[in-house]
């Protein structure tokens, strides 16, 4: 048994000076240790100062330990809906098949990529929308947005005011690429976001949404061009109805401090006052599920303002994007 | 752990909802990342999510109690980490030195901050100091709060060996600490 410890002796690097060997531990004592169950007082002679290094190493989860919950439990569900990747063939457990590290981590980040560009553009493409009911949009560059760049670009934009119009046009054209690359995966099923009502309503149904983005994603490329494709009204009660209900359910967590991104000026702008947004979407959102509506007050600010995608826009198809879009999908601690 | 609730919160995470599953991913998140902090210094955010990935994969197919459930998912994040530990091996041109990563990532003295401070990080990676089947180990029943029959398991070894090779770690742990605890007197709280 003692063959299977053999370490080659380049593995350990006597990188201190090592203390007095320490008396043989008993079984008992060892197996409190490693159970985290003896008190450094308790020790054995020579183990108070590993008791107390063991019960560093399983101190209480660290709130940064914690920082993906949310972009896992979307991950989660993703995967949930999307009976290609449940039913695998790959057995996780199976240690018959190759496991290569590097491809798994590249379709997880694609992935994660997926949702967090549907996350920005359901925040800040849906405020950008709102610039079709008249608020003065302040948004990226001018000429990005009007060619309908992410909404992350507009996130960290400095202070420019956009034709609102544009604007519009922009979220939309964000939201049909952020649809259209989602349709072969699981993020096809995202129509139940406030960001794919606003898209359907702009199509005039959720069914013509694809034929929409198609023929929206030629003609926004020609800036201004449009504003015949009924999106109007439609569009801009959905998105700011989904701005609302994004506002709303970000007060209690790690959102509440979205008061300083562009998607929240514009809704402050709309409301009338950043104190006024609670009681504006209160009497606005349009339909909204009263599920999200029920957080109310002074939006919070103890939100960790730590942001978990790292989203690039990718999967545009060809015809919509003269680039890549670049999207970073963290967005809570946007500086300008 | 998460107790007596788990068989409903596994069973509902089972169906789909996303809640039961931050309960599970909120419960082994942490541990998952300090595993991987002792074993794979330098990916643990990654490998903590490809675990994740094969948790969600395997989920539905899953049956067990609570502890068979840690030790499934501690399976499949040794599973990662030996992958990765192959893929490293392959590359080593592309390696930053142990070293520098090493540096980089910890105190000046892992060991001091470690007693001083109790700093979690620090005491991770004064235990990935460890030879890494003692580091293993140890992480394995501390962290993972595994028993020696399941780490046995995992990591493809004798229950006997397994208490060995915990035994080594422990008393290397206690070397490694040992000139720090002189050199700053009582270790008392």
């Amino acid at each position: 048994m003692s063959g299977e410890d053999a370490v080659p002796a380049e593995m350990h690097r006597p990188r201190r000076p090592l203390g007095p060997t320490p008396a043989v531990l008993d079984q008992d004592a060892a197996d409190r240790l490693l159970t985290g169950q003896l008190d450094p007082a308790d020790a054995p002679p020579g183990y108070a100062g590993v008791a107390r290094l063991l019960a560093a190493a399983t101190a209480p989860a660290s709130p940064d330990e914690l920082a993906g919950a949310a972009a896992a439990a979307a991950e989660f569900t993703a995967a949930m809906h999307s009976p290609h990747a449940l039913h695998s063939p790959h057995s996780p457990h199976s240690p018959l098949v190759p496991r290569s590290a590097p491809m798994p981590r590249k379709l997880l980040s694609l992935k994660a990529t997926a949702v967090a560009v549907v996350a920005v553009l359901s925040i800040g493409g849906v405020a950008a929308a709102t610039g079709l009911v008249s608020v003065q949009l302040v948004a990226g560059h001018a000429p990005t947005a009007s060619r309908g760049a992410s909404a992350a670009h507009a996130e960290r934009g400095t202070a420019v005011a956009v034709d609102s119009r544009s604007a519009g046009e922009a979220a939309l054209g964000g939201l049909c690429r952020a649809y259209l690359a989602g349709q072969g995966g699981q993020n096809g099923k995202r129509e139940d976001s406030p960001a794919f009502r606003a898209l359907a309503a702009a199509a005039g149904g959720a069914d013509k949404i694809a034929a929409f983005c198609q023929s929206t994603a030629s003609a926004t490329t020609a800036t201004g061009a449009k504003g015949q494709q009924g999106t109007g009204p439609d569009a801009t009660g959905a998105a700011l109805g989904g701005l609302c209900r994004a506002y709303l359910a970000g007060q209690g967590g790690q959102n509440g401090r979205r008061e300083d991104s562009p998607a929240f000026r514009a809704l402050a702008a709309a409301a009338g006052g950043a104190d006024k947004i609670a009681a504006y979407c209160r009497d606005t959102a349009p339909g909204g599920s009263a599920t999200h509506q029920q957080g109310q007050g002074a939006p919070s600010s103890t939100g960790s303002g730590q942001g978990q995608g790292q989203g690039q826009g990718q999967g545009s198809p060809p015809s919509t994007t003269p680039a890549q879009d670049q999207g970073q999908g963290g967005p809570p601690t946007t500086t300008g | 752990m998460i107790g007596a609730s788990f068989p409903s919160v596994l069973a509902h995470a089972q169906r789909g909802d996303e809640q039961a599953f931050a309960i599970l991913w909120r419960d082994l998140q942490p541990a998952l990342l300090r595993y991987f902090r002792v074993a794979t210094p330098a990916v643990t955010e990654d490998l903590a999510a490809e675990t994740w990935l094969g948790v969600i994969q395997g989920l539905e197919r899953f049956k067990g109690d609570e502890r068979g459930f840690r030790s499934w998912v501690f399976t499949l994040a040794r599973h990662r980490a030996v992958d990765w530990q192959r893929w490293k091996a392959r590359r080593p041109a592309m390696l930053v030195p142990v070293e520098l990563l090493d540096d980089q990532a910890a105190p000046d003295d892992p060991a001091a901050a470690a007693l001083e401070a109790l700093s979690t990080r620090a005491a991770l990676t004064l235990i990935a100091e460890l030879p890494h089947d003692q580091a293993e180990v140890v992480a394995l029943r501390l962290i993972a709060g595994l028993d020696v029959a399941q780490v046995a398991r995992i990591v493809g070894k004798r229950p006997g060996t397994v208490r060995v090779i915990a035994h080594r770690g422990l008393r290397r742990l206690a070397q490694l600490a040992g000139p720090v605890v002189l050199a700053h007197g009582s270790v008392t709280r």
